[in-house]
């Protein structure tokens, strides 16, 4: 198997962008391309991952973009899996390269949805529910976060406030993040009195709906040694799947596939959880980010509240958990972030993280689901 | 007729369908067709009354399309007495968390375009 790395990273900011849904994908992979030191020519494929385009009037946007950089010759497909859209392309890009198949890809995620509206957004969304069992009776998005969270408050004794610390830590660090969509400094009592959405969740549990494209470049070590530039390696890939809707889990609490691809992961890059030095994961409403830091095994279930009301999980505390802002702050274009999580570990792992720097920082990790987590990847990835 | 469509039947009579692996016993909701546990294709089907406990829920405030004049309802998740399965419906007239704590007795009183309904004892 080849050792694979990635090579370059670009990213459009997060929020709400007034070019389209192929723009901004190709913006995103020229910045990436640009950052590897390479040029189109180089690449020998291209993996998309996107949920709406159909809202951009735009699916099939492998080959547009591939077009676009005139590359048209080469392969590309769209990939969608929700939320977790980004995290699986990334995740069959690299067994590709590690099987050999490429020696150079690019792997680009995309969303534009906030021209549409509060309603068709939140209908959509739904439509990524079981929706047989969840979606038909009135689930939102929201609305499953929040029964999780009503799980874990009543079953750990946890509070409201507890969860809105995630938010206020998650607000500082994209204070720190040019390219986040929410830039805002916010308290607990901001949390607290901001308008419910699906009690126990609030607005600012939740992160906001999102445009944005990232795009990373992935290539076999011997090509990004070749070209002279700043690498990191993917140590560690790790799936997994969990009953898709809420009720046929064992433990309402616990996402199935984060253990899963979290243990596949760990396992593959042969390290434990303690030993990662900043993590970006899938922090899409409060309660999410506290289930995610104990699925992922850095703190045992029940604890994570503790951990946060700590500050453990503070930029350049015990572990840096979304650096970026994370969903929450940074932006949620979900067909991107999969992409955007390894963007942010890339700038961290190469020194290209400003202020938001994760100090002495070796091993970075990302968690990323589609869905209440449905579906999963982890990854790893380690400074050469 | 389809598991799917057996369950929102019963539904109707207040009633949930359970799908056992005839194999190894372990118990389904309608739309499985393979046993989780042990793989088998072989399920037999029965009904049993749709009462059990709230095992979580939420309320609703920002609704998808279709749920605007219901809105504020709950969304909740029952464990089913008698099985291990849980169930997903909806339950109109709540307002507050007061309404319906964790563990509250509900039922199962129809099927329509809101999905499976269910109501506190």
């Amino acid at each position: 198997m080849e050792s694979v790395c990635v090579l370059g990273a670009g990213s459009t900011r997060y929020g709400k962008l007034e070019d389209s849904i192929v723009d901004i994908t190709v913006q995103a992979s020229v910045d990436a391309i640009r950052s590897a030191g390479i040029s189109p020519q180089d690449v020998k494929a291209g993996y998309i991952s996107n949920v709406f385009g159909i809202a951009d009037k735009q699916v099939h946007l492998g080959p547009v973009i591939m077009s676009s950089l005139g590359i048209s010759d080469r392969p590309s497909l769209s990939i969608e899996s929700a939320c977790g859209s980004g995290s699986v392309s990334f995740r069959e890009a690299y067994a590709n390269v590690a099987a050999g198949f490429y020696d150079c890809l690019l792997v680009a995620g995309t969303e534009k949805v906030t021209h549409t509206g509060t309603e068709w957004t939140t209908t959509y969304f739904a439509y990524c529910s079981d929706f047989f069992h969840e979606g038909s009776a009135g689930a939102s998005f929201p609305g499953l976060f929040a029964s999780m969270a009503r799980a874990y408050l009543t079953e750990f004794g946890a509070t409201e406030e507890d969860l809105a610390r995630v938010a206020v830590k998650n607000h500082e660090n994209g204070m720190l993040n040019p390219k986040a969509h929410l830039r805002k400094r916010i308290t607990v009592d901001d949390v607290m009195n901001s308008a419910v959405v699906a009690s126990p969740l609030k607005l600012y549990d939740c992160c906001p709906f999102s445009d944005g494209a990232s795009a990373v470049i992935l290539c076999t070590e011997e090509f990004a040694k070749k070209t002279g530039g700043d690498y990191i390696r993917v140590t560690g890939s790790g799936r997994g799947g969990s009953p898709a809707a809420l009720q046929g889990r064992e433990h309402i609490t616990t996402i199935p596939s984060t253990r899963l691809a979290a243990d596949a992961a760990y396992k593959m890059a042969g390290i434990k959880p303690k030993d990662v030095d900043l993590a970006e994961v899938h922090d899409c409403f409060t309660i999410a980010e506290v289930v995610d830091t104990e699925d992922l095994g850095f703190f045992r279930k029940g604890e994570g509240v503790e951990a946060v009301r700590e500050g453990r999980t503070a930029l350049n505390s015990e572990i840096s958990v979304n650096p970026s802002g994370g969903l929450k702050s940074k932006g949620h274009p979900i067909g991107a972030t999969g992409v955007g999580q390894v963007v942010e570990v890339y700038d961290q792992l190469t020194g290209q993280a400003g202020d938001r720097t994760v100090k002495d920082a070796r091993i970075g990790l990302t968690h990323n689901f589609g869905a209440t987590g449905a579906s999963c990847a982890v990854h790893i990835f380690e400074s050469v | 007729m389809s598991a799917k469509s057996e369950f929102m039947e019963a539904a109707k009579n207040g009633h949930i369908l359970v799908r056992t692996c005839a194999e190894c016993g372990v118990e389904h909701s309608s739309t499985a067709r393979f046993c989780m546990k042990c793989g088998s294709a072989e399920m037999s089907n029965r009904t049993i009354p749709g009462r059990g406990r709230i095992a979580t829920y939420t309320i609703i405030t920002v609704p998808p399309a279709g749920f605007e004049e219901y809105t504020p309802y709950a969304f909740v998740v029952m464990s089913v007495d008698g099985t291990s399965l849980r169930v997903s419906g909806f339950m109109g007239g709540i307002a507050t968390p007061d309404d319906l704590p964790v563990g509250t007795g509900a039922r199962v009183t129809g099927y329509d375009g809101r999905g499976l309904l269910i109501e506190k004892l």
